[in-house]
């Protein structure tokens, strides 16, 4: 030992216990923090994955023409600049290869890098205006090569011959309706365009700016130079969010909310640091005493104080900092594994520097400032208090137990947890603060559900279906389908317009079999599905007044036939459209009956739609023979459609919001459960002796189980009130500026989110007192006693 | 007490805290122990009170073994025939001075007699003082509270160790006289450990624990 502070080490080998519990408090804080952050980042960076993926990476377009685009370019916040133009991207122009509408679009090469989802797969970028870029369905169904040339007939009529120079991807609108794409480079297409009249659309420039500057600030500078108005300006609104470069009012709404989540993390972690450092002042303070006592000035015990603390953070913070990161990992593991295709750009190992900095800092600069109190009290202990040996062995109580409302050893525990207020507010904040952020966090849940629709159940991976909505196709082609490899399911719907007699308006009909009608039962208002099912009646589906109430009768007739039809309930709503032009005037709504009765009101016997789910690992190949049959039995007037792509992004960001706010909570109420049992263990160990007096004295193991329980349920107690009373204001206000300000819906008390952690906390409670019991349990009372 | 042995560690660091220790004391008698530091005086009181378990031997009080009995049931019949009175009074802090007396009364969640309470603190003189916590009294004041407490349960055996350690000479006095009327007025048997021989003299009976060897000054054992 060369130095006073050398001691800090054999003190702590002396106080290993205690100083395990402040060390495990920290990482937990630490942990929380860098868990926390990192999982917002690599949430964003996930995100940004899906909106460069199917948005692209561009900042801003501009409608402009190429004068201006020159200028643009000059611009010294512009990155990159590069033109884009589409026709016929609705597909009703009459752009079409072989038939096929076709979506064109002419760019500048230099776009591709911006828009990673039509990255040239095979072969080269065209580079006269006779080259074309074909998407990869048009290269399979029409059977052709890089090298080889095409035909594309205009709506004027005129056929364009272009060589195919390279293959690109599939977007999702293409595959969701089997069109054909082609990309030109712009001359190709400004030629093609100067033919053209009214479908053309002006050249749009889109601009990726340059790193760390203000994006608005430049698109303002850039609209006032042009003089662009509203509607000649776009902006990729994902990717400005993301990068936290959206003017967007609603997202800037939304920066608050994620600040002040933010906030209360960074608090909570304050908090579980400081409460766990100041449970053991006490003992502390005795022993700096005996220091100040030995000789040593105020200002040394502070040095050795903060060194002290310092010393827990050199292990304590690495270790949290470890562990969230491990987290975030896992956690990115699992995003990869349910998403593969989607996520391979989220790194395995990738560490979120925002997580583990601020981590770091909650670690570092709490426990320094945590570390003051003590150190401050410590260097005031007069060596006279120390040599009595009264420093922190009688503790500064100020109010006696109540034993009149409680018995002795519940009161005990009650006064233990409430005797000194600072204690007490400290670790009762700390439990609230894991309401509180719960019941912050899950506003986050009620956004997510608004924002993102998920993929139903009955949601087909392709489907074919007669443009007419005639009921044509052949009602056993379901189980056909079934039987080919990598078909998981197949199901179809017959459409039919009934009309009403009472009503004279159209009405109409959907086919369901067994499987679709069990997928509806989560959408039933009122009624009864199996009724429906067992072909007793039909189900609505509901609209503002609609008169089809359950247990009406309505009069149908369909091909002259009149018909009575009960109805058997009310469905909320149903993922199908009013047929072919998903026209709802003149309709009185929406019915929905099994196949049988189907047949009995119509006497058609076919399906208007057959639906196709497939297995997870379902190959091209397999999908273009399950295609071919398909189209074969349908014969001419049928549509097919692809909707993978766009399914596999509707999943992709379900997955991840969902697995990184679930994960919010889960942690949040990982904490709180930790905290609690910390909290504790640290209040027992720091009475032990005077359990062992009371073990002498003559308390029971049972008793003094029952005063922990009673202390541990004190600040249980309060935390929740103290909770509820921060968080349900909390909530509320969040739940106005994230769901109420823009879908409308009314906020309401959260009582399942606060069942849910109120339940956590006490069965954190329950477990929390196990350890001490058993401590207490094995505790020798002469030795406890004899203990100084 | 029927040949008590304690051993502490192994080897050389071996230690007979206590040898085969026998000796028995009647109802009403106040005896002193005394001896060195480490003699093993404290292992014979917890010994006795049933806070610590002897290797080998028997402790009899009112006729039942202490070492036969279950954890909870030791605890209970010690809280109700034994009063403890340690040298740093160990008193609960949350608890005011009559709380702290009628303390293992509480445990046994009886309500305790308003005329028996009244008559201890008059008698250790801290009426005027029984609202008060433990912080807000004198070291003399807290150890009269402990042995308010040690008294209050009319307890067959008392058990004192170092009483007056830690308190002035007018306190120990007072300890002492405390000590004397609960075995000449209320008839309990009182064991004390001290290191002042001057205080010996107020007892019926006086041992010496000399490395593990209890021996009695001016009579002979049982």
């Amino acid at each position: 030992m060369k130095h006073y502070l050398d001691l800090i080490p054999i003190s702590a080998k002396q106080h290993r216990k205690q100083n395990r519990m402040t060390r495990l408090c920290i990482v937990l804080a630490v942990f929380l923090v860098t868990v926390i952050f990192g999982m917002a980042d690599m949430e964003m960076r996930s995100q940004m994955i899906q909106a460069v993926q199917s948005d692209g990476s561009w900042h801003a377009g501009f409608l402009m023409n190429e004068e201006q685009g020159a200028l643009l370019k000059e611009r010294p916040e512009v990155e990159h600049a590069a033109r884009y133009g589409v026709l016929n991207y609705y597909l009703r122009d009459g752009y079409q290869i072989a038939g096929t509408e076709t979506v064109i679009a002419g760019l500048d090469q230099e776009l591709l890098e911006m828009f990673p989802a039509a990255e040239i797969v095979e072969g080269t970028f065209p580079e006269n205006d006779e080259e074309a870029v074909l998407n990869e369905s048009a290269k399979t169904r029409l059977k052709v090569q890089v090298g080889d040339s095409f035909d594309m007939t205009t709506p004027q009529g005129e056929t364009k011959r272009y060589d195919i120079t390279g293959i690109t991807k599939d977007t999702a609108l293409e595959a969701e309706h089997d069109a054909f794409g082609v990309i030109l480079n712009t001359e190709g297409f400004s030629a093609l365009r100067s033919e053209e009249t009214e479908a053309a659309q002006e050249v749009i420039y889109y601009v990726k700016f340059r790193s760390f500057c203000s994006i608005q600030k430049g698109i303002r500078e850039i609209c006032e130079q042009f003089g662009l108005g509203q509607g000649e300006v776009r902006q990729n609104a994902k990717v400005l969010m993301l990068m936290f470069q959206s003017g967007d009012t609603y997202m800037m709404q939304f920066y608050l909310v994620a600040a002040i989540l933010a906030a209360l993390v960074v608090i909570a972690g304050i908090f579980m640091i400081t409460a766990s450092m100041n449970s053991n002042i006490a003992r502390r303070t005795e022993f700096f005493g005996m220091m100040r006592c030995l000789g040593a000035t105020g200002k040394q015990v502070t040095r050795f104080v903060r060194r002290e603390a310092l010393n827990w953070c050199k292990s304590a913070v690495p270790a949290g900092v470890a562990a969230g990161i491990l987290v975030v990992w896992i956690l990115c593991w699992m995003l990869r594994f349910l998403s593969p295709g989607l996520f391979e750009g989220l790194p395995v190992f990738g560490i979120s520097f925002p997580g583990v900095a601020a981590g770091v800092f909650v670690g570092f600069i709490t426990v320094l400032l945590a570390a003051r109190s003590p150190a401050k009290r410590a260097a005031k202990v007069s060596p006279l208090t120390a040599v009595s040996g009264n420093a922190g062995t009688v503790q500064t109580v100020k109010r006696t137990a109540n034993t009149r409302l409680f018995k002795v050893d519940t009161a005990l525990g009650v006064h233990h947890a409430s005797g000194s207020k600072k204690n007490f507010l400290l670790i009762t904040v700390s439990f609230a603060f894991s309401i509180i952020l719960f019941l912050a966090f899950s506003t986050a849940i009620d956004f997510m559900h608004h924002a993102l629709t998920p993929l139903r159940p009955s949601a087909p991976d392709i489907y074919i279906y007669k443009e007419d909505y005639s009921n044509q196709i052949p009602s056993g082609l379901d189980e056909e389908i079934e039987e080919y490899p990598g078909v998981k399911r197949a199901f179809g719907r017959g459409y039919a317009e009934l009309s009403m007699s009472a009503e004279q308006s159209r009405l109409i009909a959907i086919s369901y079999n067994d499987q679709q009608f069990r997928w509806a039962e989560d959408s039933l208002i009122e009624g009864s599905i199996q009724d429906a099912m067992d072909g007793k009646g039909i189900l609505s589906v509901f609209r503002e007044g609609s008169t089809l109430a359950p247990g009406s009768r309505v009069m149908v007739s369909a091909g002259g036939k009149d018909q009575e039809i009960s109805v058997t309930g009310i469905l909320g709503d149903v993922p199908y459209n009013y047929g072919a032009g998903g026209d709802t005037e003149g309709t009185a709504g929406m019915i929905i009956c099994s196949e049988e009765m189907f047949r009995e009101l119509t006497g058609e016997d076919g399906y208007a739609v057959l639906d196709v789910q497939l297995d997870q690992d379902a190959s091209d190949a397999q999908v273009s023979e399950i295609r071919r049959a398909m189209e074969q039995a349908c014969g001419s007037g049928a549509a097919f459609s692809d909707k993978r792509i766009g399914n596999r992004e509707v999943k992709g960001a379900g997955y991840s919001m969902s697995l990184f706010l679930y994960g919010f909570l889960a942690v949040i109420a990982l904490i709180g459960f930790f905290n609690i049992i910390n909290n504790i263990g640290m209040s027992v160990s720091a009475r032990m002796k005077e359990y062992g007096a009371m073990r002498a004295i003559g308390m029971s193991v049972r008793q003094l189980d029952r005063m922990i329980v009673g202390e541990a349920m004190t600040y249980t107690v309060f935390g929740v009130g103290f909770g509820c009373v921060i968080g349900l204001p909390l909530n509320r206000v969040l739940f106005q500026s994230l769901v109420t300000s823009r879908w409308g819906d009314e906020w309401s008390i959260p009582a399942g989110e606060l069942l849910v952690i109120v339940v956590i906390m006490l069965v954190s409670v329950c477990l929390a007192v196990i350890g001490p019991a058993k401590q207490i349990k094995k505790m020798s009372v002469a030795d406890t006693l004899n203990r100084e | 007490m029927e040949n008590l042995c304690k051993v502490y560690g192994s080897g050389e660091a071996r230690v007979d805290a206590l040898k085969h220790v026998s000796f028995s004391m009647q109802k009403g008698e106040f005896a002193a122990v005394v001896g060195a530091s480490g003699s093993g005086k404290s292992t014979l009181l917890n010994c006795i009170g049933g806070l610590d378990e002897a290797d080998t031997g028997k402790v009899f009080l009112n006729g039942r073994d202490v070492f036969a009995m279950e954890e909870n049931e030791r605890t209970i019949f010690r809280r109700q025939n034994i009063g403890f009175i340690f040298q740093s009074f160990h008193l609960i802090p949350e608890l005011n001075v009559e709380q702290n007396i009628i303390f293992p009364l509480l445990l046994d969640y009886k309500k305790p007699k308003r005329e028996r309470v009244d008559e201890i603190l008059e008698v250790l003189g801290l009426a005027d003082r029984r609202k008060h916590l433990p912080g807000q009294l004198s070291g003399g004041q807290q150890q009269r509270v402990a042995i308010g407490r040690a008294l209050i349960t009319r307890p067959i055996l008392v058990l004192a160790d170092e009483p007056t350690g830690n308190l002035d000479s007018q306190s120990s006095r007072d300890v002492m006289d405390l000590l004397c009327k609960a075995s000449r007025h209320y008839q309990q048997t009182v064991l004390m450990i001290t290191h002042n021989m001057s205080l010996t003299s107020l007892a019926d009976r006086v041992f010496e624990v000399t490395d593990g060897e209890l021996s009695e000054l001016g009579g002979v054992l049982d």
